[in-house]
């Protein structure tokens, strides 16, 4: 019975479509206050112009609610993207909104929901104190998608969700308080961090050719190259920033080349599978950079000799996807 | 609410010192100076900071706080000074508006901004205790939009919209509230005032006639045209001559003033039997704060909607004075015959101040040797008046000393008041009973809407004298000396230079011009304040009965007050959410293919463009790649490239392309 209840419940709700919330802000409710006031004026000196001063600011408060609604009731969220980032680094999740309205909505916040936020108050959850406010979209227009890009801080090596997106907004009159979720299946890949203090392997087991020094290799600078995330801090060309706000990454071509073996047992000294992943992952980086060819050799997985930007990133997602 | 409550932008406060300036705007004439000019200088002051960045009271300017105080304080000080207490109709304004003006220096945040306004919002209600005139309402109805824009501005910090486009959707609000405001108007069940004792100053004094004469201060009256009532005759209006509407009786007098008789429980009513044509009437009573209504000398019936009883004398006075506009429905008929037989005050008709008005009774002695019958000593005063070069004017001199002795066998030049009185004592020391009575006489008709228009400047005192047999009969001592004042009208006895301002007064056509001017300014508020602001109570019974509502009681008007709000409610908001077709015809066009491919199953995905989309349907559907490139090519030309391609080529290319499912 219960049962059947629910799935009726359930298929309404999906007639329905997304939910959209609405309450009064305390300024709603000052303005109710206010309102209630004008009436009793209005009463006790029996006058016609306050009655209907009153009727005519309590209409456009019943417009108001509507007027908020619809800044953000036709509005879609569609995809969310982000490229890999390296733990601790931001995400950059790029939000698809698609307004399918024939009115231009503006001023619309967008928030995720945020864990670590708990309130005892049930009423302060459900007006989105534990959602953070990343993004004000200024203005969305008619019949238009657009692109909107919200930074989250990253938590940890892996994939990592987007979740609940909280969009709200009070426009016009911040009377009311409209709100909507929508929830997000889009997750946005987590390097490991690229630290480590252990030297590169530079013998491989087939006793190829062995990298002789890499530190003069990386010294030797060869030009410039756009910044791409994942490139090392102490790499960027900073007093090229200054000048001109680009980021630059200094490139070094070392004056050797060869094959690099990077595999798991390389990191056996180091106790804890996160380090030893970070370590890694740094050797990816400074092969690439270095212009070597390297090959990863997990447990789980083998890859082979390479180099250059896709193989970079295939190694640092195996890397981030590492289950033991 | 994750909104950052960030600094309120320059521009919002602008709009909130205009509006707020708008607001004070009328209040300026009714409060004290330096109220007015406490609020203006913090407006400016406000000013200032924003636009030359003057300090404001702040923590980091503590001596301004100190300074903010003192004129919190000064200004208090001075509010109990001038008003006693902060609670009536005038001190509360005034309180008021020097609040807004210290607040407005210290708004600092939203919940700053949001209260100044809301108090904004206010303080158009309390310009409507003190005027509610067409004028005051358009500015007020200017105000309320320039106030909503406000919220609009605070809102819209970073400036996204223009100032056109916030001020664009204040108005529209605000228009399409209207429709809800009227359901709510007609319907809101309306309770009758007031809810606490009024403070007495809720209403002003307004001017009219008095219950108590002074020579001298009826003609006070007729500088003002300002509307005394309105009536409606539901057919004939009686001639001009007719036309008495009866206020105050006086009886009793010091030589100088004419007061009414101390009324008592003694007082009976009055026998009155009257014959002739019935008229039957509406009165529209503008409020006078006096406790008597006007009527047509005599009605027959009561007024039933506000309260009264007939006195002794034939005047109809209404238990609450009059501090609204009425409105009471009576029929009369202009042939009567008052208290024939009898009447208890007759001796008190008879009075006159001992060792006043010497002359006046030894004229009247003259008069009564010659004849003792009442209808001769009448005909007798009448002629007197007619015949001994007395003027009539409508400024006349001031008199002093004995007034009456002075006005009879001295200046000679007088007003109605200086007819009545003296004709009264002369009847009086003739030792026929004689009263005053005070009112209005004519009106104009206004040829708009047909309504008689009886103005304060037809404000107008007679006589009544009884004669045993007949009672007490109309005797008009100023229709012996100016005919014309009581068959014509006041309007038309006045020099032009009294009946327009000046500009019209320069030529007769420019006084009609005016005249028509007048009239039909004169109908329009008269409906404003028939249907408008005389709605109360006992005019929404009325109306919904009318309307077919039988005996409406506040359960029902609740109940249709909730469906008829929500219907509009409904069509309002179906016209704001109904999402019209696409207006750009390019893009409907290009709809129009995409739903002629979507019969094969063939959609179109959020991330698709229209290139990929079209890469994606050549391969479902080869037949067709053709039309589908030009389709996709003008589409793209027109919507983001060049705009060579007419719209006529895609509307016939989607037109033309007819996908067979054969074909599939």
């Amino acid at each position: 019975m219960t049962a059947t209840l629910s799935q009726l419940f359930k298929k309404f709700n999906q007639l329905r479509g997304r939910r959209v919330f609405i309450l009064p802000t305390r300024f709603g409710i000052l303005y109710a206050a206010f309102l209630f006031l004008i009436l009793l004026a209005a009463i006790n000196y029996s006058n016609s112009l306050g009655h209907i001063l009153c009727f005519l600011l309590a209409s456009m408060g019943v417009l108001a609610m509507h007027y908020t609604y619809n800044n953000l009731a036709k509005i879609e969220f569609l995809s969310a993207h982000a490229d890999p980032v390296f733990c601790g680094q931001d995400i950059q999740f790029k939000l698809l909104f698609d307004n399918q309205s024939n009115n231009d909505c503006y001023l619309i916040d967008v928030a995720t929901k945020q864990n670590t936020l708990k309130s005892w108050n049930p009423f302060k959850n459900i007006t989105g104190f534990n959602y953070q406010s990343h993004h004000l979209i200024e203005q969305l227009s008619a019949q238009q998608q657009q692109r909107h890009t919200i930074a989250i801080s990253s938590k940890k090596r892996g994939k990592q969700a987007l979740e609940q997106i909280r969009i709200a907004s009070r426009f016009p009159f911040g009377l009311f308080d409209t709100w909507t979720y929508f929830t997000s299946n889009d997750k946005a890949i987590v390097y490991p961090q690229a630290v480590g203090d252990l030297p590169l392997p530079i013998s491989n087991e087939q006793g190829q050719y062995i990298v002789g020094a890499k530190t003069k290799g990386l010294d030797d600078f060869s030009g410039f190259n756009p910044y791409r995330s994942g490139d090392p801090i102490h790499a960027i060309a900073w007093k090229a920033a200054a000048r001109d706000d680009v980021l630059r990454t200094k490139q070094f071509s070392s004056a050797v080349s060869g094959n690099i073996h990077l595999s798991w047992q390389d990191t056996a000294q180091l106790k804890d599978i996160e380090d030893r992943l970070s370590q890694l992952c740094l050797w990816i980086i400074e092969c690439e950079t270095a212009g070597l060819n390297y090959a990863l050799a997990l447990p789980t997985e083998l890859i082979d000799y390479s180099h250059g930007h896709s193989h970079q990133q295939h190694c640092l997602t195996a890397l981030a996807l590492y289950e033991h | 609410m994750n909104i950052k409550a960030n600094q309120l932008s320059n521009a919002s406060l602008i709009w909130l010192m205009i509006s707020l300036t708008l607001a004070t705007l009328p209040h300026f004439s009714y409060q004290p100076l330096w109220v007015s000019i406490i609020f203006l200088a913090m407006i400016g002051w406000r000013v200032m900071a924003i636009k030359y960045h003057w300090p404001l009271p702040s923590r980091q300017y503590k001596s301004l706080i100190a300074l903010q105080i003192l004129i919190a304080l000064a200004t208090g000080f001075l509010l109990f000074n001038s008003y006693g207490n902060l609670i009536g109709r005038d001190a509360g304004t005034a309180l008021l508006v020097v609040m807004l003006g210290l607040k407005v220096i210290e708004i600092r945040n939203e919940r700053d901004y949001y209260l100044s306004c809301f108090l904004g919002y206010f303080l158009v209600a309390t310009n409507f205790l003190y005027s509610q005139s067409i004028a005051t309402a358009s500015l007020m109805f200017i105000v309320v939009i320039l106030m909503t824009n406000c919220l609009i501005s605070v809102n819209d910090n970073n400036q996204v919209l223009s100032k056109q486009k916030q001020l664009k959707m204040a108005s529209k609000l605000l228009l399409q509230s209207i429709p809800l405001m009227l359901v709510l108007f007609v319907f809101f069940p309306r309770i009758a005032g007031p809810l606490w004792g009024l403070p007495q100053d809720a209403h002003t004094a307004k001017t009219g006639i008095d219950n108590k004469m002074t020579l001298g201060r009826i003609s006070q009256l007729i500088q003002s045209d300002a509307v005394a009532f309105r009536v409606k005759f539901d057919n004939e209006i009686p001639p001009s001559a007719e036309r008495y509407w009866r206020g105050p009786v006086l009886w009793e007098t010091d030589g100088t003033t004419w007061t009414e008789l101390q009324f008592n429980s003694k007082n009976k009513k009055p026998t009155i039997t009257s014959s002739g044509q019935a008229y039957p009437y509406t009165i529209t009573l503008e409020p006078h704060d006096k406790h008597w209504i006007f009527a047509l000398d005599f009605p027959t019936n009561l007024a039933k909607v506000q309260k009264t009883i007939q006195t002794h004398d034939g005047k109809l006075q209404s238990i609450k004075p009059i501090n609204q506009r009425v409105q009471y429905k009576l029929i009369s008929h202009t042939q009567f015959e008052f208290n024939a037989n009898n009447d208890t005050h007759l001796d008190r008709a008879l009075q006159l101040p001992e060792g006043q008005h010497a002359r006046t009774k030894q004229l009247a002695q003259q008069w009564l040797q010659i004849s003792s019958d009442p209808q001769q000593l009448i005909q007798r005063a009448l002629q007197h008046f007619n015949q001994q070069n007395f003027f009539y004017t409508l400024s006349p001199s001031v008199l002093t000393g004995d007034t009456i002795d002075n006005f009879l066998f001295e200046s000679r030049r007088g007003f109605c008041e200086h007819y009545a009185a003296s004709f009264t004592v002369l009847m009086r020391a003739a030792g026929i009973p004689t009263r005053i009575v005070t009112g209005y006489q004519g009106g104009d008709i206004n040829p708009v809407d047909d309504y008689l228009i009886v103005r304060q400047q037809d404000a107008h005192a007679w006589t009544e004298v009884w004669l045993a047999g007949q009672g007490w009969i109309r005797v008009d001592p100023t229709a012996a000396v100016a005919q014309d004042r009581i068959e014509l009208g006041m309007d038309n006895i006045m020099p032009s230079a009294m009946r327009a301002p000046l500009f019209f007064a320069s030529s007769s056509q420019l006084i009609d011009a005016w005249q028509s001017i007048r009239n039909n300014w004169d109908a329009i508020n008269n409906a404003w304040n028939r249907s408008i602001l005389a709605y109360g109570p006992e005019l929404q019974k009325l109306f919904l009965s009318s309307l077919g509502m039988t005996s409406p009681d506040w359960q029902k008007m609740t109940i249709y007050l909730v469906v008829l709000f929500n219907l509009v409610l409904l069509i309002i908001v179906a016209f704001m959410l109904y999402n019209k077709k696409n207006n750009d015809p390019i893009v409907a066009t290009y709809q129009q293919f995409c739903k002629k491919l979507a019969r094969f199953d063939i959609k179109r995905d959020n991330h698709e463009g229209p290139l990929s989309f079209a890469n994606k349907t050549k391969t479902l559907l080869p037949h067709y790649q053709a039309n589908i490139e030009t389709i996709t090519q003008l589409y793209i030309d027109l919507r983001y490239g060049r705009q060579q391609s007419s719209l006529n080529d895609l509307k016939q290319a989607v037109k033309q392309f007819k996908p067979k499912k054969t074909m599939k």
